[in-house]
C-alpha cells in the first residue's frame, strides 16, 4: 500500500503511540465513492489552530481541486491561472464572500473561520463550482477510490463524519474511541442523490 | 322555337350552352362549397386548437428562457441568498416586472413558498403547483398552463443556482387576449378561454367582440365538444377542448368560426366566377356573331351567285378570298357555273340543232324564220323558203343500212349548205326533210335557188364507198306572197313539196288554195306514226259469204283509226298519206299482226275463219314483207291458207316485174291472193293473166247499183264474172247492198259476196256475236 506523504511523515516522526483509522466510503450498492471528505472531531479537546494555508486554483475554467477540505481558520488563496478573469463568490452561510473580477492572485487570502460547507461559483462561468469543506479538526482526508486513511490520531474519543457533495439525507457519523497504536477499519455506506 | 337565320341560331345555341354550363358550374360550386364548409370548418377548428397548443408551448419555452435568465441574475441570486423575506419579495417584484410576470414565487428546496408577489398570501404554505417543481427538479425547468385564482396562467419554475440549487423560483404569466389574438391572426378563428369556477361566473378571455362575449357567457356551462352556436345574429361553428394543465385545474378553450365569415371567400369566388362567366358569355356572343357573319356573308354571296346562274348569267364568278371549306365551296361553285354554262351552251345547241348534220333543227328554223319575217315585214323585203325531202330515202336506209343513210343525210346537208349564201339558213327538220330560207326578190329567183339546190344533189353521193344518186322533191313558198307567218309558210312549202312529189317533179311552187285540203292530211300524217305505236288503230271485219250457200267463208280486215280529235277515220283518209309518207309498211304490218292474232283467237274458239288483208302498192315492193308474214303465221300457228292478201290493180301494174316476183313467192308460200277493186284500173287482161292470183274482187262501184234495170252495170259485172271464171279465178263481189243485187249475182254465177246487205264491217266482239248463229264451231 502506498501511503500519502503526510502520513509517511507522521509515521517517521510520531512514534508507535499514534492511532490510525482506515475509512471506506461506499454507496448503497457497495461502489467506492471518491471526493468524499472524512474527518474525525476529537471530543473535549480543542485542536490546535491551523498552521498552513491552502490553495484553490482556477485552471481551464474549473476550480482545482473540486473539493477542498480545510481546518477552520485556514486562509485559502484563490490564484487565477487562466487568461480570463473570474469572479469567485459564495452565498454559503459558513462563508459569504466575493472576489470581484480579477487576474493573478489576489493579495488577501480568504480565511474560512466557520465550520461548514462553502459552495463556490464563478459569476461569469456558471458551470464552475467547488466545495470548501471547513472542519473543526486537523484530522481529515479525502477519499480516493472510496478509501482514506486518517493517521496520527491521539488516544481519545472521536466523532467520525463524512461529507459528500452528492449525499442524500443526513451525513452519517460514527463515535470512536481510539487507544494508543490502534488501527481501526471503518466503513460508511451512504446514499447518493 | 329556334330562330330562322343561321346567325341567330348559332347565337342562341352558343348563349344557351354557355349559360347552362355556367349555371351548372355555379350551382355545383355552391352546393359543394356548402357541403364542404361544415367539414372544413370542423377541420379548421381542430387545427386552431393545435395552433393554440403550439403557441402556448412556444410561449412557455420562451418564458422559461426569460425566467432562467432572471434566475441567473447575480443580484437576484444574492438577494435570494440573503434569506431576508422583504428583500426577496422586493427582488421578486422588481425582477418579475422586468419580464412582465403576473405572479412570482420563491420556493424553498423543500417545496414551501418563501416569498410571493401576491401579498405574501402563499408564504409558508406549499407551492400550489408541486408537479411543476418536481418536473423542474428532473428537467432543470418546467413550464405549463395552470390556474391561479380561477384564471389561466402559464407557469415556469426554474432553480436558483449558486451554483448549486438553493431555491426554486416560480413565475406566472396570465394568458390574455394578446395570446389569443395571435391565434386569431394565424387561423382567423375566434378563441375564448375560461376556467370554470363553480359558484361564480367564469372570467372569459376571448377574441370575440364584447357584445358577442356577453352572449357567449351563458353558453359556457353547457358548451359541448363541437356544436353550432348562435351568438346574436351570427352562427358559429364551435369546438370546445380542455387545455393540458400542470395541476388538476380545468382550462377550457373554445374555438369558433362565423359561418358568414367562412362563406365570404366562397361568395367572393362565386361572384368572381359569375363575373368571368359573364365576360366569357359576352366574348362568346361577339365571337359567335363574328363567326356567323364569316359563314353567312359568303353563303349570301353564293346564294346571289346561284340566283345569277338561275337567271342565265354564267359569266360573273362568285368572288371569295377565303381559303377554308367555304372558299372551296365557292371555287367548286364557280367551276360548276362554268361547266353549267358550257353545258347549257351545248344543250342549247343540241336543242336548236340537229345532232347528225349539225344544221339548225325545226325549232331554230321556225324561230329564225319568224325573226326574218318580222324584219322583212319592216323592210318590205321577201323571203323564200324551200322544203325538201329526199326521194327513196327509206329505200336507201333499208337496203344500205341506217349508218349509210345517216351519211347520206350529212352529205346532203353539207351540199345544201355549200350551195347557199352564208346568211341563208339550211335546217334539217327531221328524217330526210330539209328546209332552206333565203332572201329573195321574186318567185323566179326563188325557183332559181331551188334549181341550184337540186343541181347540188345531181352529182352522185359517194358514201362508204357506195355511189348513191339522191333526188329530192322541193316545195317553194314565199313571204309575203304565200303566208304571213313562219308556221304557215312552212306548211305551204310542205304542201308544195307534196305537190312536187305527186307530180314527180323536182320542185313545185305553192299554189294558193291547195293547203286547205292538205292541212288535215298533214296533221294526220304527223300523227299516224304515233297512232300505230300507241295502238290507236283498230280492225273491223266484214264477212264474205258464199253466194250459192250463204255460208260465211272468211272476213276482210279493214283498218280504222280512232283519232282523238277527228274521231274514227276510214282508211281512205290516211292510207294514201301513209303511202306517201312511207309509213304504210308500218300500218300493213300492224294490220297483219292484229288480223292474224285475231284469227288465231277464233281458231282457238273453234272457228276456222280465214282473214283477208289489204296490201298497198308499196307493200308489194317491200322485200321484207313475206318474211314478216311467214313469221307471223308461224308464231300464231296458222296455216298459210288462212290468209288472203288483197292487192289493187295499180299496185300490181307498177314495176310489174318486181311485183310478179313477190306475188309468186307469196303464192308459193300458200297464201291466197286477190285482185282488189277490179275494174277501176287499166290493167290489161293479158297482164292479169300472168299474175299468180286466185281471186278477183269486182270493185263495189259496179256492184252497189246493181239492179235488174241497170243494164250497163249488169253487163259489166256479168262479163267480169265470166271472164274471171274463164281465167280460173274465184270472183268476189263487193258492195252488195240489196237482196236484189245478191240475187242477180247468184244468177250471174258469182262465187263470193260481201257488202252492207250481208254485214257492215264489225268490231271483233260484234263479229263474234254476228257469226254465232251462222257458224257452228268446227
Amino acid at each position: 500500500m502506498r501511503w500519502p506523504p503526510a502520513v509517511a511523515l507522521l509515521l517517521a516522526t510520531g512514534g508507535a503511540s499514534a492511532a490510525s483509522v482506515n475509512v471506506a466510503v461506499l454507496d448503497e450498492r457497495g461502489a467506492p465513492i471518491a471526493q468524499a471528505v472524512v474527518y474525525a472531531i476529537p471530543e473535549g479537546r480543542r485542536p490546535a489552530p491551523p498552521v498552513r494555508g491552502a490553495v484553490l486554483d482556477q485552471k481551464n475554467r474549473a476550480f482545482v481541486p473540486h473539493v477542498l477540505a480545510v481546518q477552520t481558520g485556514t486562509s485559502v488563496k484563490f490564484p487565477n491561472s487562466d487568461n480570463v478573469r473570474h469572479q469567485v463568490y459564495s452565498f454559503s452561510p459558513a462563508k459569504r464572500f466575493q472576489l470581484p473580477l480579477y487576474e493573478g492572485t489576489p493579495a488577501a487570502p480568504v480565511v474560512f473561520d466557520k465550520p461548514g460547507v462553502v459552495t463556490l461559483g464563478c459569476n461569469i462561468h456558471d458551470r464552475m463550482s467547488a466545495y470548501v469543506v471547513v472542519v473543526d479538526t486537523p484530522h481529515f482526508g479525502e477519499t480516493e477510490k472510496g478509501r482514506v486513511s486518517l493517521q496520527g490520531l491521539a488516544e481519545g474519543r472521536y466523532t467520525l463524519r463524512v461529507w459528500y457533495a452528492g449525499l442524500r439525507g443526513e451525513a452519517p457519523s460514527q463515535e470512536l474511541t481510539l487507544g494508543a497504536g490502534d488501527a481501526r477499519d471503518v466503513q460508511f455506506r451512504i446514499d447518493r442523490k | 322555337m329556334w330562330p330562322r337565320s343561321f346567325q341567330a341560331r348559332l347565337l342562341a345555341l352558343t348563349v344557351t350552352a354557355l349559360v347552362l354550363l355556367q349555371a351548372a358550374t355555379l350551382v355545383a360550386l355552391h352546393v359543394t362549397g356548402e357541403r364542404n364548409l361544415k367539414r372544413t370548418l370542423a377541420e379548421e377548428l381542430r387545427v386552431g386548437a393545435r395552433v393554440l397548443d403550439r403557441i402556448l408551448s412556444a410561449r412557455g419555452r420562451q418564458l422559461s428562457d426569460t425566467v432562467r435568465v432572471l434566475a441567473a441574475d447575480f443580484a437576484f441570486r444574492e438577494a435570494v441568498a440573503s434569506g431576508d423575506r422583504p428583500t426577496i419579495t422586493s427582488v421578486l417584484t422588481n425582477h418579475g416586472s422586468r419580464i412582465s410576470a403576473d405572479a412570482a414565487f420563491l420556493i424553498s428546496l423543500d417545496g414551501s413558498v418563501e416569498a410571493d408577489t401576491l401579498d405574501g398570501r402563499f408564504v409558508g404554505r406549499p407551492f400550489p403547483l408541486p408537479a411543476l417543481v418536481k418536473r423542474a427538479n428532473s428537467e432543470a425547468e418546467a413550464a405549463a398552463v395552470a390556474t391561479l385564482d380561477h384564471r389561466p396562467y402559464q407557469f415556469v419554475v426554474v432553480p436558483v443556482l449558486a451554483p448549486q440549487a438553493i431555491a426554486w423560483v416560480g413565475i406566472g404569466f396570465r394568458i390574455d387576449e394578446s395570446v389569443l389574438d395571435e391565434v386569431r391572426r394565424l387561423t382567423s378563428l375566434d378563441v375564448s378561454l375560461w376556467s370554470p369556477n363553480p359558484g361564480a361566473p367564469a372570467t372569459l378571455i376571448s377574441t370575440l367582440p364584447h357584445e358577442r362575449q356577453a352572449e357567449l357567457v351563458p353558453h359556457l356551462g353547457s358548451a359541448s365538444a363541437a356544436e353550432t352556436m348562435r351568438l346574436g345574429v351570427d352562427l358559429y361553428e364551435t369546438l370546445v377542448q380542455p387545455l393540458a394543465t400542470a395541476d388538476d385545474s380545468r382550462v377550457n378553450m373554445l374555438l369558433q368560426r362565423s359561418f358568414e365569415e367562412a362563406q365570404r371567400p366562397l361568395r367572393e369566388l362565386e361572384l368572381q366566377i359569375f363575373g368571368v362567366s359573364s365576360a366569357a358569355l359576352l366574348v362568346a356572343i361577339v365571337a359567335a356573331i363574328f363567326f356567323a357573319r364569316s359563314v353567312t356573308r359568303p353563303l349570301r354571296s353564293l346564294a346571289l351567285g346561284a340566283v345569277r346562274i338561275g337567271q342565265g348569267d354564267y359569266s360573273t364568278p362568285v368572288e371569295m378570298s377565303q381559303d377554308d371549306e367555304i372558299g372551296q365551296l365557292a371555287a367548286a361553285f364557280n367551276g360548276m357555273r362554268t361547266e353549267i354554262g358550257q353545258r347549257e351552251e351545248q344543250i342549247r345547241f343540241q336543242a336548236t340543232h340537229d345532232s347528225l348534220t349539225e344544221l339548225p333543227n325545226r325549232t331554230l328554223f321556225l324561230d329564225r324564220l319568224a325573226t326574218w319575217i318580222s324584219a322583212a315585214r319592216r323592210r318590205g323585203s321577201r323571203i323564200g323558203m324551200v322544203m325538201m325531202d329526199l326521194d327513196r330515202f327509206k329505200e336507201i336506209n333499208d337496203t344500205l343500212g341506217h349508218k349509210l343513210g345517216d351519211d347520206v343525210l350529212v352529205e346532203v346537208g353539207r351540199r345544201l349548205r355549200q350551195t347557199l349564201r352564208e346568211s341563208d339558213t339550211v335546217a334539217r327538220l327531221g328524217g330526210d326533210e330539209f328546209a332552206v330560207m333565203f332572201e329573195t326578190l321574186d318567185a323566179a329567183s326563188a325557183i332559181d335557188v331551188a334549181r341550184r339546190l337540186g343541181a347540188a344533189l345531181e352529182t352522185p353521193l359517194t358514201v362508204g364507198g357506195v355511189s348513191i344518186e339522191a333526188r329530192a322533191s322541193m316545195g317553194i313558198a314565199l313571204f309575203p306572197l304565200h303566208a304571213e307567218d313562219a308556221g304557215t309558210l312552212l306548211k305551204r312549202a310542205d304542201v308544195a313539196m307534196y305537190e312536187a312529189k305527186r307530180n314527180h317533179a323536182a320542185y313545185a311552187m305553192y299554189e294558193p288554195g291547195r293547203d286547205e285540203h292538205s292541212l288535215r292530211r298533214l296533221a294526220i300524217l304527223s300523227e299516224l306514226r304515233n297512232a300505230v305505236l300507241r295502238d290507236d288503230l283498230e280492225l273491223h271485219y266484214q264477212p264474205t259469204i258464199d253466194v250459192a250457200t250463204g255460208a260465211v267463208v272468211r272476213v276482210e280486215a279493214l283498218v280504222r283509226w280512232r283519232h282523238a280529235v277527228h274521231g274514227l277515220l276510214l282508211p281512205d283518209e290516211f292510207v294514201v298519206l301513209a303511202e306517201q309518207s312511207g309509213s304504210i309498211g308500218m300500218i300493213t304490218r300492224w294490220v297483219l299482226r292484229r288480223a292474224l292474232g285475231d284469227c288465231a283467237d277464233w281458231k282457238r274458239l273453234g272457228f276456222a275463219l280465214p282473214v283477208a288483208v289489204n296490201l298497198s302498192a308499196l307493200d308489194v315492193h317491200d322485200p321484207e314483207l313475206l318474211t314478216f308474214v311467214s313469221g307471223l303465221l308461224h308464231d300464231s300457228g296458222l296455216e298459210a291458207g288462212q290468209l288472203v292478201l288483197e292487192l289493187t290493180e295499180s299496185a300490181v301494174m307498177k314495176d310489174a316485174a318486181y311485183a310478179l316476183r313477190t306475188l309468186r313467192d307469196m303464192k308459193t308460200r300458200g297464201i291466197t291472193l286477190a285482185i282488189d277493186d277490179y275494174g277501176t284500173g287499166h290493167s290489161s287482161l293479158a297482164h292479169l293473166k300472168r299474175l299468180p292470183v286466185d281471186e278477183l274482187k269486182i270493185d263495189k262501184s259496179f256492184v252497189v247499183h246493181l239492179t235488174a234495170t241497170a243494164a250497163e252495170d249488169n253487163v259489166i259485172v256479168r262479163s267480169t264474172i265470166e271472164l274471171g271464171h274463164n281465167m280460173g279465178l274465184v270472183v268476189v263481189a263487193e258492195g252488195v247492198e240489196s237482196a236484189e243485187g245478191l240475187e242477180l249475182l247468184r244468177g250471174f254465177g258469182c262465187d263470193l259476196a260481201q257488202g252492207y246487205f250481208i254485214s257492215r264491217p264489225l268490231p271483233k266482239e260484234a263479229l263474234l256475236e254476228w257469226l254465232a248463229p251462222r257458224l257452228t264451231p268446227r
